[in-house]
């Protein structure tokens, strides 16, 4: 990790060497690089169009697509409607990572805003936000997402992740609202109100670096969350819409032929898993090195 | 400072290692899934009353109010709890049902006279009466019904004023006695006959379905084998129907239960039968189809046919781009038949034109039948005054490059692989559609609105085999209504009504069947549907079912067989009929034979 980034991240260089000599660390930090990478490159490294049908010469006569090594253009096969299965693979994980990169910073940015704002200020502010959280938790999430893309007339990918974002930054609301009642009482924070800094500024300069550990951490589970969430969705048909692909969604196309081809579910089925791996693993080699008294 | 727990720096470890060994056994060492029938029928030659005989659907039933359905599911369901005056020999002749003997038509081929026969009872009770019968044609031609039923009998004396609500009863239908009711026609009719066998003529009772507190949508009361307490039916997960114990075609029915499960995918049907816990399935996807076309043990109980029916797209004619003669032509000859029929393992038969091979009026050389031409789809774009060209590696069409279509399909991975068919093919020639995923139900309900669904998967299955089954519902004017329209592309040709009109009362054979040979060339080069294939359809059912013959009218009809019990666990005599794969072979490259 370059020094500068790491500085950023880690305030404190002891933090640096503990998160660097924690193996599942930095196997995580590796996966999750790799899989970044991939869903960022993907695309452009991809051999064919994600959406080309070729029934003609990837499927066998009796309709089944052909496998890993037939066909030299198609390294991994094709899909049940003759599309290349790698060129689906990288195109979906592009998918899959963008709406969670995208929902995670949604609910990173929501659930710090209210959870400083609430920690800081108190009283009814605090209440309410508070109240919005419990409400928030007590419902059951897939349900309500799957009930509003239903409602939605034509479900797309922001919806998606709009949505998930918008319901999924409790957590982390909590975490920064007890952590901001603790800063607020430092003597720093003390000092500088009685100096009369503007709360802008005591806000970003001083509340806002301290809670960011626990937010950080919290983030690198929530994009393995929104993984999951997201993989779900497509799985159940609410999320990316034909011809596109994600991951979740080619688990479904391929269910159906799991006992003749069972590599279309194991594929995308083994990169999710990889990558929730790798986000968890991160995750919580960073709360190690961030917060060794938790 | 590091971690010293072990548990967590051995955590991530253990749960990498823990997953491997899941993947491992089910590779290894879990049972693969039966080859071979579990149960086997007790042997006996007789046919046996008893037992539950369970089938299912993967959609959701709408209806059993025969004025109103007009689908497979509900059929289905409508031919156990209900009996038609007239009903199909295996054969595909007519016999007498609920009536004495065939009706007695008179000279002039106008009038026919059905005798009702005696002691038949509804399931909630009465005896069915002329009146009854009486009753059920009002009720289903009334102008509140909205029935997709109307068209097969428009020529019924009367009908039309009725409808239009001039007259509080329909003229032609007069009850002469009790049990004798007479119809009167405005022209002999060719299938006056066989609209009388058809559900939206089974006899319901006046009592039950004029009482305004019950919702017939929901409830059933036929004379039918089996009954249906609406408590038993748990709407989109399951219908059990009962022995009918006052049956008047005794000793039938010989099952004490049905159970018609609704909402079942294609894949996890299959999965059920094959466990034994289903008794009968009718639709797979491609890879259990494969499986059980080639499993030795399960021939015995398969059955293979071609089925009377179409499958096309269908373009809704009063809705842009699909208002253009051109534009309809060009998707009618951009779709990919042989492609599709690849992808369904072969179990489409392609075809161009709106009647089922061996039809009256059926032509193999049919003048202007569909066929797939990429070139020449384009050029009717071009006419259509939508010029494609390539853009990228796109085709766009001129004029239509913002505009994006609804195409309606099945719920399920079927209706979506047909969906990305579709759309695959559309795009080349620069239809940009989306797809529609909707519940049976509100796919039949919506279409048939007007102004609602520009684009659907639509298809036809026979109710008797006669041109008019096909060419009067989907493509005459008459099938146009408000709700429930089967005319679901909005098609209207005065010259085609016409012909229909006419071919559906000549009662030279062939006169009559150069009238639907020319309605079927003026309807193909009008091009409201794609006209794609015919279905090759496979049923399988369990060992210990018996006396069940796919009928050759009615889609899966049950009501007939009987259960071979008690069921006895197959020996393991198919024991090595199918070596399972390995089941990681497919994982790995060139199939695992490296």
């Amino acid at each position: 990790m370059g020094s500068r980034i790491g500085a950023f991240f880690f305030s404190d260089p002891r933090a640096l060497r503990r998160f660097r000599k924690n193996r599942g660390a930095t196997a995580g930090l590796a996966l999750v690089v790799l899989v970044t990478l991939t869903a960022v490159v993907g695309p452009l490294l991809a051999p064919h169009s994600p959406e080309e049908q070729n029934l003609e010469e990837l499927l066998h006569d009796n309709g089944l697509p052909i496998a890993p090594g037939e066909n030299p253009a198609h390294p991994l096969g094709a899909d049940t409607l003759g599309r290349d299965e790698l060129s689906r693979l990288l195109h979906g994980g592009a998918v899959s990572m963008q709406v969670a990169l995208f929902a995670t910073a949604l609910a990173v940015f929501i659930g710090l805003s209210i959870g400083i704002i609430s920690g800081y200020f108190g009283g009814a502010v605090d209440m309410f936000a508070m109240r919005g959280v419990d409400i928030l938790l007590s419902l059951p999430f897939l349900l309500i997402v799957i009930a509003i893309q239903r409602v939605v007339d034509r479900p797309e990918l922001w919806t998606l992740f709009l949505l998930l974002g918008l319901l999924s930054w409790t957590t982390l609301a909590r975490v920064t609202r007890a952590k901001t009642m603790q800063v607020r009482e430092l003597e720093y924070v003390q000092a500088a109100r009685a100096l009369g800094m503007s709360r802008r500024r005591i806000l970003l300069r001083h509340v806002l670096p301290n809670v960011m550990g626990p937010a950080i951490v919290i983030g690198t589970t929530l994009v393995a969350q929104m993984i999951i969430v997201e993989s779900a969705m497509s799985f159940l048909g609410f999320g990316v819409q034909p011809p596109n692909a994600s991951w979740g969604s080619m688990l479904r196309e391929g269910q159906q032929y799991l006992s003749h081809a069972p590599r279309l579910v194991l594929y995308p089925g083994l990169l999710i898993m990889a990558t929730v791996f790798g986000f968890n693993l991160l995750g919580e080699g960073l709360r190690d090195a961030l917060d060794p008294k938790d | 400072m590091r971690s010293t727990r072990r548990i967590d720096r051995y955590g991530p470890l253990l749960a990498a290692g823990l997953g491997a060994a899941i993947i491992a056994y089910i590779a290894f060492f879990a049972p693969p899934e039966p080859q071979a029938p579990r149960w086997d029928g007790a042997g006996s030659t007789e046919p046996q009353h008893g037992g539950t005989f369970v089938f299912h659907h993967e959609s959701v039933i709408r209806t059993f109010d025969p004025a109103i359905a007009y689908d497979e599911l509900s059929s289905m369901g409508i031919r156990l709890l209900f009996d038609g005056l007239l009903d199909y020999d295996e054969e595909t002749r007519l016999v007498p049902s609920l009536v004495e003997a065939m009706p007695t038509q008179s000279e002039d081929g106008k009038t026919f006279t059905f005798r009702l026969r005696r002691g038949v009872e509804f399931h909630c009770g009465g005896e069915l009466t002329a009146d009854d019968v009486l009753f059920t044609m009002e009720r289903m031609l009334g102008p509140d019904t909205s029935s997709p039923g109307y068209v097969f009998y428009a020529n019924i004396t009367g009908v039309d004023e009725y409808r239009a609500g001039e007259s509080a009863h329909i003229r032609g239908i007069r009850v002469v006695d009790d049990r004798t009711i007479e119809f009167a026609l405005d022209e002999p009719d060719q299938t006056f006959l066989n609209a009388m066998a058809m559900p939206f003529a089974y006899p319901l009772p006046r009592s039950h379905y004029e009482n305004p507190t019950v919702d017939v949508r929901t409830t059933a009361c036929g004379t039918g084998p089996f009954t249906l307490d609406p408590d038993d039916w748990e709407h989109g997960v399951q219908a059990v129907f009962e022995r009918n114990q006052n049956y008047w075609n005794a000793p039938l029915p010989y099952v004490d239960r049905m159970i018609y499960q609704e909402n079942l995918t294609r894949d996890v049907a299959t999965m059920r039968f094959r466990n034994g816990d289903l008794d009968a399935v009718h639709r797979f996807s491609p890879a259990d189809y494969i499986f059980l076309r080639n499993a030795p043990a399960w021939q015995p109980y398969i059955d293979e046919h071609p089925k009377a029916n179409l499958w096309g797209v269908g373009m809704n004619t009063q809705m842009a781009p699909f208002d253009n003669v051109h534009v309809r032509r060009a998707v009618a000859f951009v779709v990919d038949r042989e492609a599709w029929k690849r992808q369904r393992s072969n179990r489409l038969m392609p075809t161009g034109q709106p009647l089922p091979r061996g039809f009256m009026g059926y032509r193999e050389d049919l003048e202007g039948a569909h066929y797939t031409d990429l070139d020449r789809a384009r050029e009717e774009m071009a006419l259509a005054g939508h010029p494609v060209h390539r853009d990228g590696d796109r085709w766009v069409a001129e004029g239509l490059e913002d505009t994006e279509i609804e195409f309606w399909v099945g719920e399920g991975d079927t209706g979506r692989q047909y969906g990305e068919m579709a759309q695959a093919d559309l795009a080349k020639i620069g239809l940009r559609i989306s797809i529609k995923q909707v519940s049976f139900p509100v796919y039949l309900e919506e279409s048939g609105k007007p102004g609602r669904v520009p684009l659907l998967l639509t298809g036809w299955n026979m109710d008797f085999p006669d041109p008019a089954n096909f060419l009067d519902v989907l493509f005459n004017t008459s099938s146009i209504s408000e709700q429930n329209s089967n005319n679901r592309t909005f098609y209207s040709n005065p010259i085609v009504d016409d012909l229909l009109d006419r071919a559906r009362i000549e009662q030279d054979i062939t006169a009559r069947e150069r009238m639907y040979v020319e309605a079927q060339e003026l309807i193909v080069a009008d091009a409201p549907w794609a006209f794609m294939w015919s279905d090759l359809t496979m049923e399988a059912w369990q060992p210990y079912v018996r006396g069940y013959h796919p009928s050759p009218v009615y889609s899966m009809d049950y009501r007939d067989l009987w259960l071979d019990l008690p069921k006895r666990r197959m020996q393991a005599r198919h024991g090595t009929d199918l070596q399972p794969r390995h089941r990681l072979s497919g994982l790995l490259p060139f199939g695992g034979n490296l």
